[in-house]
C-alpha cells in the first residue's frame, strides 16, 4: 500500500514537471517569431498563393494565438500523436515510435559501458590511493572528461573505415530482431564513444565516495576485526558508495542523451537524435518540441527509478 | 572584507580564513590541480586572445595552391589543409570564437543562476520553491537539447550560441549556489546585520555573496569548460555561428572527410578542444581544493 502510494506520488510529479517542462519548450522555441510555414515550404514558398499560406498556416496552428497552440500541443501529446511534424508530414508519434527503439539500444549499452568503465576504473583508483593504480585512473577521468564525443566519434569513424575497412554502419541500419550481429556491430561503437564521457564523470564519484567511505570509522572497524579484503571491498565500501554512483549515473544520462544527437549523425544512425536534427534543419517546431519533450521524460523517468532504488540499496534511507 | 569580519562566521570561515591568509591565489597555487589549471589556461587565453586580434602566423583564410594538404613542419606547426591553409592559425582563430561563446554564455548563466541561487536561498518559502520547481523542471531537458531547441528558435550566431548554450547550465548554477546560501542565512554574522538593521541588499551584496565566492568560481570554471564543449558539439552539427566565422567544432566537422589523408587536420582543432577543456576542469579543481581545506592536495 505504502508503495502504491509512493509511485502513485512520484507519478504525479513527474506529470506536473513534464507539464512545467512542456511550457518551457514551447516558450523557448516561440521566442523568435519563426514563420514555420515559409520554412518548411523551402524554395516552393513563392509559388504558394496567398489563399494557400493562410490554409496552411490554419492547417497546421500557425496562425493561432500562442496560448491556443500550446493547448492544441497539449491535445496532441494528451492523445498521444504529439503533434504533426511540418517537414516530415507524419504524425510525430509515428516518427518517434520508428526512431526510438535506436536511441534507447543505444543509450542502454552506452549505459552498461560507462557505469562499467565508471565503478571499475573509480573502485580501482580508489584502493590504491596514491599509487600508480590511482594515476591511471585520475588520467582516464581527466582524459575522458575533455575529449568531445564527436571528436572520438569522428576519429574511430575514420580510423576505421580507411585503415581497417570495417565500417558496420555503412550498411543500412538493421533493427535488432532483423539481424542482431550486425545491429550489435552497429551499435557497440557508437555506444562505446558515448561511455567514455559518462564513465569518467561516475569515475570521479566512485572514487570520491569510496575514499570517503573507507575513511569512516565503520570501515576501520571492519577491517580491525578481520574482515576478508573481498567482503570489505564489496560489502562494506561499495554498497556504501553505491547510491552516490546512482545519483550520478542518473544525472549523467542528460549528457547521454545529448550526446546521442551528435553521435547518431557520425554513425547515420536513425534514432532521435537524427530526428531532432532533421526537425533543427527545417525549423519543424512540432517535431522539434515533441521530440525535446521526449527526450525529458526519459530524463525524469529513468531517475524517478534511481530515487525508488535508494531504500532498496540503503536501508537508512528507508521510511518507517 | 577583512579577516576579522569572516573569523565569526560558523563552518564556510575555516575555508575563507586560510584563504585569507596568503590570498586565494595562494591557496589556488598551493593545489596541484590548481597549477596546472592556471598554466593551462593562460596559454589558452593568450592564444585565443591571439586569435581574435589576428594575430597568427599566416592569416586563416588564405589559401596557397602551392602548400596544399603538408603534414607538420616548423613552418605549418599543425600542417595545412586541401586549400593550403594553415590549421595552426585556423586553429587559433577558431579557438578566439569558441572562447568568446563560451564566456559569454557562462556570464548569461553565471549572472541569472547566481542572482536565482541567492534569490531563493535567502528569501522565503514560496519564491523558493517556485524558483526551485522551475529549476527541477529546466533540468530534466538535456543541456544539449536545450541549447538545440534554443538554435532552433534564435538561428544561428555567436551570441545566439552563447544564449542558447548559457541557458542550459543557469539551473545548475542555482541549485550550487543556493544551498551555502540557506546555511548562510542563519549563520550568525547574517543575523547579527540583520539585529543591526542592514538593509537586505547590503546583506546579500557584502555579506552573503562574498562568501559563496568560492563556490561560484569554481562553478565558472567547470562551466567553461561544459561551453567549450557543448559550442564545440553545436559547430560540429553545423549550428554555430554562420560562415565565414568558424570556431574549433566547425574545423574538426570540415577535417573529418579529409582526415583519411591528412590526420593532421583533425588532430590540431580536437587536440586544442580537449587541452582547453582539461585546463578549466583542472582550474576548477584547484579552485575547489583551494576553497575547502578537506580536499587539498599538495
Amino acid at each position: 500500500m505504502n508503495v502504491v502510494l509512493a509511485i502513485g506520488w512520484r507519478i504525479l510529479n513527474i506529470i506536473i514537471t513534464l507539464l512545467g517542462v512542456s511550457v518551457i519548450i514551447f516558450v523557448v522555441l516561440r521566442l523568435l517569431p519563426g514563420n514555420a510555414v515559409s520554412a518548411s515550404m523551402g524554395v516552393s514558398e513563392g509559388l504558394l498563393s496567398h489563399a494557400q499560406i493562410v490554409a496552411l498556416n490554419q492547417y497546421y496552428g500557425i496562425g493561432q494565438p500562442a496560448i491556443e497552440q500550446y493547448f492544441s500541443w497539449l491535445h496532441a501529446i494528451v492523445t498521444g500523436n504529439l503533434g504533426v511534424s511540418l517537414s516530415l508530414r507524419s504524425s510525430v508519434s509515428h516518427l518517434v515510435g520508428a526512431d526510438l527503439p535506436v536511441t534507447l539500444e543505444l543509450a542502454f549499452f552506452a549505459m552498461i559501458m560507462g557505469v562499467t568503465i565508471g565503478v571499475g576504473f573509480g573502485m580501482w583508483s580508489a584502493l590504491h590511493p596514491g599509487k600508480w593504480q590511482d594515476g591511471v585512473g585520475q588520467a582516464v577521468s581527466v582524459v575522458g572528461l575533455a575529449i568531445p564525443t564527436f571528436v572520438l566519434g569522428t576519429v574511430l569513424v575514420v580510423y576505421m573505415s580507411s585503415k581497417l575497412h570495417y565500417f558496420p554502419s555503412s550498411n543500412t541500419f538493421v533493427g535488432f530482431f532483423t539481424n542482431p550481429w550486425l545491429n550489435f556491430q552497429q551499435i557497440i561503437f557508437p555506444a562505446f564513444v558515448l561511455s567514455l564521457g559518462i564513465g569518467a564523470a561516475i569515475l570521479r564519484t566512485t572514487r570520491g565516495a569510496v575514499l570517503e567511505v573507507s575513511s569512516l570509522n565503520f570501515a576501520r572497524t571492519a577491517l580491525g576485526k578481520g574482515v576478508s579484503r573481498r567482503a570489505f571491498i564489496w560489502r562494506h565500501l561499495f554498497l556504501n558508495s553505491l547510491t552516490s554512483v546512482l545519483t550520478m549515473s542518473g544525472i549523467q544520462l542528460g549528457y547521454l542523451l545529448g550526446g546521442t544527437v551528435i553521435i547518431e549523425q557520425i554513425f547515420v544512425l536513425p534514432g532521435m537524435g537524427s530526428l531532432l536534427i532533421t526537425g533543427i534543419k527545417n525549423q519543424d517546431y512540432p517535431l522539434v518540441q515533441s521530440v525535446t519533450l521526449v527526450f525529458a521524460a526519459g530524463f525524469v523517468i529513468v531517475n524517478m527509478f534511481v530515487d525508488l532504488l535508494y531504500p532498496v540499496i540503503d536501508p537508512r534511507t528507508r521510511k518507517r | 572584507m577583512s579577516v576579522s569580519d569572516v573569523s565569526a562566521v560558523g563552518a564556510p570561515v575555516a575555508a575563507e580564513d586560510v584563504v585569507g591568509h596568503r590570498g586565494w591565489f595562494g591557496a589556488l597555487w598551493r593545489s596541484r590541480n590548481g597549477r596546472i589549471g592556471v598554466v593551462i589556461v593562460i596559454v589558452v587565453v593568450v592564444a585565443g586572445l591571439l586569435g581574435i586580434w589576428g594575430v597568427t602566423p599566416y592569416s586563416p583564410d588564405t589559401q596557397d595552391p602551392g602548400a596544399v594538404l603538408q603534414g607538420i613542419s616548423w613552418s605549418h606547426l599543425m600542417g595545412t589543409d586541401q586549400f593550403g591553409r594553415d590549421v595552426f592559425s585556423g586553429t587559433l582563430q577558431g579557438l578566439g570564437v569558441s572562447l568568446e561563446i563560451a564566456f559569454l554564455s557562462v556570464v548569461i548563466a553565471g549572472v541569472i543562476g547566481t542572482i536565482g541561487g541567492i534569490i531563493a536561498g535567502f528569501l522565503g518559502k514560496w519564491t523558493s520553491a517556485a524558483i526551485m520547481r522551475v529549476t527541477d523542471m529546466m533540468f530534466a531537458i538535456p543541456t544539449v537539447l536545450f541549447a538545440l531547441a534554443i538554435v532552433t528558435a534564435l538561428g544561428p550566431g555567436i551570441v545566439d550560441s552563447s544564449i542558447a548554450i548559457g541557458v542550459g547550465w543557469i539551473p545548475i548554477f542555482v541549485r550550487v549556489v543556493r544551498s551555502p546560501v540557506l546555511a548562510l542565512r542563519e549563520s550568525d554574522f547574517v543575523r547579527a546585520g540583520r539585529v543591526l538593521g542592514f538593509s537586505r541588499p547590503r546583506l546579500l551584496w557584502r555579506h552573503i555573496l562574498p562568501n559563496v565566492a568560492g563556490v561560484i568560481a569554481v562553478q565558472t570554471s567547470l562551466a567553461l569548460a561544459w561551453a567549450i564543449l557543448a559550442e564545440a558539439g553545436l559547430s560540429f552539427l553545423g549550428l554555430g555561428p554562420p560562415p565565414p566565422t568558424q570556431s574549433l567544432g566547425d574545423m574538426v566537422n570540415n577535417s573529418s572527410s579529409l582526415a583519411s589523408v591528412a590526420w593532421w587536420t583533425l588532430v590540431g582543432p580536437s587536440l586544442v578542444i580537449v587541452i582547453a577543456v582539461i585546463g578549466f576542469n583542472f582550474l576548477g579543481d584547484g579552485l575547489r581544493d583551494a576553497s575547502d581545506p578537506r580536499t587539498r592536495t599538495r
